[in-house]
């Protein structure tokens, strides 16, 4: 019976096609769509994951860069670099704001660095240099490019016009990037030189991050300490939460088309091949034996289509950076699991109305004349 | 209980209730011997489909019983019916019924395989009996690349591959031409004579009582005696003798008719071709209509 559901399968190529290509584009919606978010959650923390900070403290209380505000005294730095296992504390300052560059106006992570940084400074550097100094400012090399500026070009942070001295890379997303201005210019816009908003930690040899952690938030008061993995799974968490409805509308859309498509071809070519169904149940088949060919069907269609569906994401993801340095497909192993059950639920549902169909089926048809 | 392979004992078979009732089957009772051709006609409508779908356990009777080998089948629930078709009977259609997405080899082996045959010992039985039936060159022939002749007996390969009691043939040539139709018919004889496996065969087919063993005449569900039928010289269907619309004399020979409108159309015919004026046509005992 197996070989006969192959053969129904691939005698009607174009309904296997359809078959087929709807349930790719489903899952393919889904797994793009997780794809996307993997790698917006991978750039939303990549200044974290990248800071060469072995621990994160901000503000008590404040877990988190995206939407949060940190705001303490940049004297604690003294208090944190005096607990043990500390080797240096970088304190930054960080405000969610716009950069003006050209006609461009795009939203920005813009970090103060100050003189010195130990951590925190831009990783890769596509031209220019890394420290911004005075009057400075190091921005993607991406938003550089959509604003067709590049060093020497003046562009607007804070309000205030900064000349580009560096081009970073791995700092742009579809939402925002990140631009960094010295420390000293940072503080002068907020007309407070004593205050930092995250201080980054770098320990010295052999020391435990989580165990230096608890000493800081038990010695320094008014503080939350976390490890970088820690203060980035917060920072990924905030993006996962915002995204969870959009997440879940999207992969029922996905959903619902590949069901639909499955359920369609499969009811289509069962109804298609009724009298050649009749005919077996005539010959003696029985309706176990038919509804194997249905699942058979099914699941080859579906597996098809996973692999068709994942081919795509997986092209989809090679060619997105290459037309923006800003967009990029991040397959991640648990969506291929939740796209894998998706199509294995398109093959049971798919089969369950051509199951009903065939059990309902009056094998004395065949000697009703065509 | 007898050496009958199939016995049928007053089986009925209604449809519907009440004022919608009708009974497509009334009371038939039949013994099929082993190796016996028989053969069931009677005029569209007469109950011969209904009653070969009894046979062949694809339809319940309302009443009576048919037994197999001395086994009642006709109480035999849905799921074990399968097993019966599957391992008892063969089944030869008018519309061939192959399975389009299979070649010749594959549609005889899935039967073989349904029955409960490994791959290779099924395509070994199917090649075996389709070597036998001449298609040994049209093994990996798809349905549609065969004639119709060709299908029909990669159909009886199909029936046989099970080593079943009986073969039920529903117009077996029906679609095909009358050389190709009057093979098949031998062939199906010759399964029976050779093999010893009982053939039933229902068709409207004239030519098909030269093989057969027995010929029974369904009609309103019952059987008639086939003695006193004749055939309609224009539309070929049976009449009985004593209830046919008209006769008719012609250069010495008694023609019977299923209607006026034959009898009529055969005169017209004949008076055509005896245009030089040879033949004297001398209507006779044309019945009361109202009779």
């Amino acid at each position: 019976m197996t070989r006969l559901a192959l053969r129904n399968l691939f005698q009607s190529r174009a309904r296997l096609a359809i078959s087929v290509g709807g349930v790719a584009l489903a899952l393919m919606l889904i797994l793009a769509l997780d794809a996307v978010l993997g790698w917006i959650e991978r750039r939303v923390t990549a200044y974290i994951d990248a800071s060469q900070a072995d621990i994160w403290v901000s503000q008590e209380g404040v877990r988190n860069m995206h939407m949060a505000s940190s705001s303490f005294s940049s004297s604690l730095a003294t208090g944190v670099a005096r607990v043990a296992g500390v080797e240096s504390v970088t304190p930054i300052l960080y405000l969610t704001n716009v950069v003006e560059a050209g006609a461009e106006r795009t939203v920005a992570y813009v970090i103060g660095l100050p003189d010195g940084a130990r951590a925190g400074m831009p990783w890769i550097i596509r031209s220019g240099r890394a420290n911004p100094g005075r009057d400075g400012a190091v921005i993607d090399q991406g938003i550089a490019e959509a604003s067709g500026i590049g060093l020497g070009d003046t562009v607007e942070i804070l309000g205030e016009e900064f000349e580009v001295v560096g081009l970073s890379g791995g700092t742009g997303s579809l939402t925002n990037s990140i631009a960094f201005i010295s420390g000293r210019d940072f503080a002068d816009l907020l007309a407070n030189p004593r205050v930092a908003s995250y201080l980054l930690v770098r320990l010295g040899p052999g020391a435990s991050a989580r165990e230096v952690a608890r000493r800081i938030e038990a010695q320094v008061r008014g503080v939350t300490a976390q490890t970088r993995e820690e203060f980035a799974a917060q920072e990924r968490r905030v993006v996962r939460d915002m995204s969870t409805d959009l997440m879940a509308i999207m992969n029922l859309v996905g959903f619902l088309i590949g069901l639909a498509v499955m359920s369609l071809t499969v009811y289509t070519a069962t109804l298609g091949r009724r009298s050649e169904y009749g005919v077996l149940k005539a010959l003696g088949a029985r309706n176990r034996d038919l509804y194997l060919t249905v699942g058979v069907q099914a699941l080859v269609s579906v597996a098809l289509g996973l692999v068709v569906g994942l081919t795509f994401t997986l092209a989809l993801a090679q060619i997105m950076p290459l037309l923006s340095s800003n967009m990029g497909l991040e397959l991640r192993l648990q969506a291929l699991g939740k796209a894998g059950a998706a199509a294995l639920l398109f093959a049971g549902a798919a089969a369950l109305l051509p199951i009903r169909q065939i059990r309902e089926l009056d094998p004395a048809l065949v000697f009703r004349r065509k | 209980m007898g050496t009958s392979t199939l016995q049928v004992i007053d089986v009925t078979r209604r449809f519907g209730s009440g004022a919608t009732e009708v009974t497509a089957v009334r009371g038939v009772s039949l013994n099929i011997d082993p190796g016996e051709v028989v053969l069931i006609m009677g005029p569209s409508g007469s109950g011969k489909t209904t009653l070969l779908m009894m046979l062949g356990a694809l339809l319940k009777p309302t009443e009576g019983t048919i037994r197999l080998n001395g086994q009642v089948i006709s109480d035999l629930d849905e799921g074990q019916l399968p097993v019966v078709r599957l391992r008892q009977f063969g089944f030869v259609f008018q519309d061939f019924n192959l399975l389009s997405a299979l070649t010749a080899l594959e549609n005889v082996a899935l039967v073989a395989g349904l029955a409960g045959r490994k791959n290779g010992q099924a395509r070994q039985k199917a090649q075996e009996l389709l070597v036998q039936l001449g298609l040994g060159e049209r093994l990996g022939f798809l349905p549609e690349k065969l004639s119709g002749g060709e299908k029909q007996r990669v159909a009886i390969a199909r029936a046989l591959v099970n080593d079943p009691a009986i073969l039920f043939a529903d117009e077996p040539t029906a679609n095909l031409d009358s050389k190709i139709g009057h093979e098949i018919m031998r062939l199906l004889r010759a399964i029976a004579k050779e093999q010893g496996r009982s053939v039933v065969i229902v068709s409207h087919d004239q030519r098909i009582k030269d093989i057969a063993d027995r010929v029974l005449w369904l009609e309103d569900g019952e059987f008639k005696e086939m003695t006193t039928m004749v055939t309609d010289p224009v539309c070929g269907m049976s009449v009985e003798k004593e209830k046919a619309a008209a006769q008719l004399e012609w250069n010495g020979s008694l023609y019977y008719f299923c209607s006026r409108g034959c009898r009529s159309e055969f005169l017209e015919q004949q008076q055509a071709e005896a245009n030089a004026g040879a033949g004297h046509p001398k209507p006779v005992s044309e019945p009361d209509p109202a009779g």
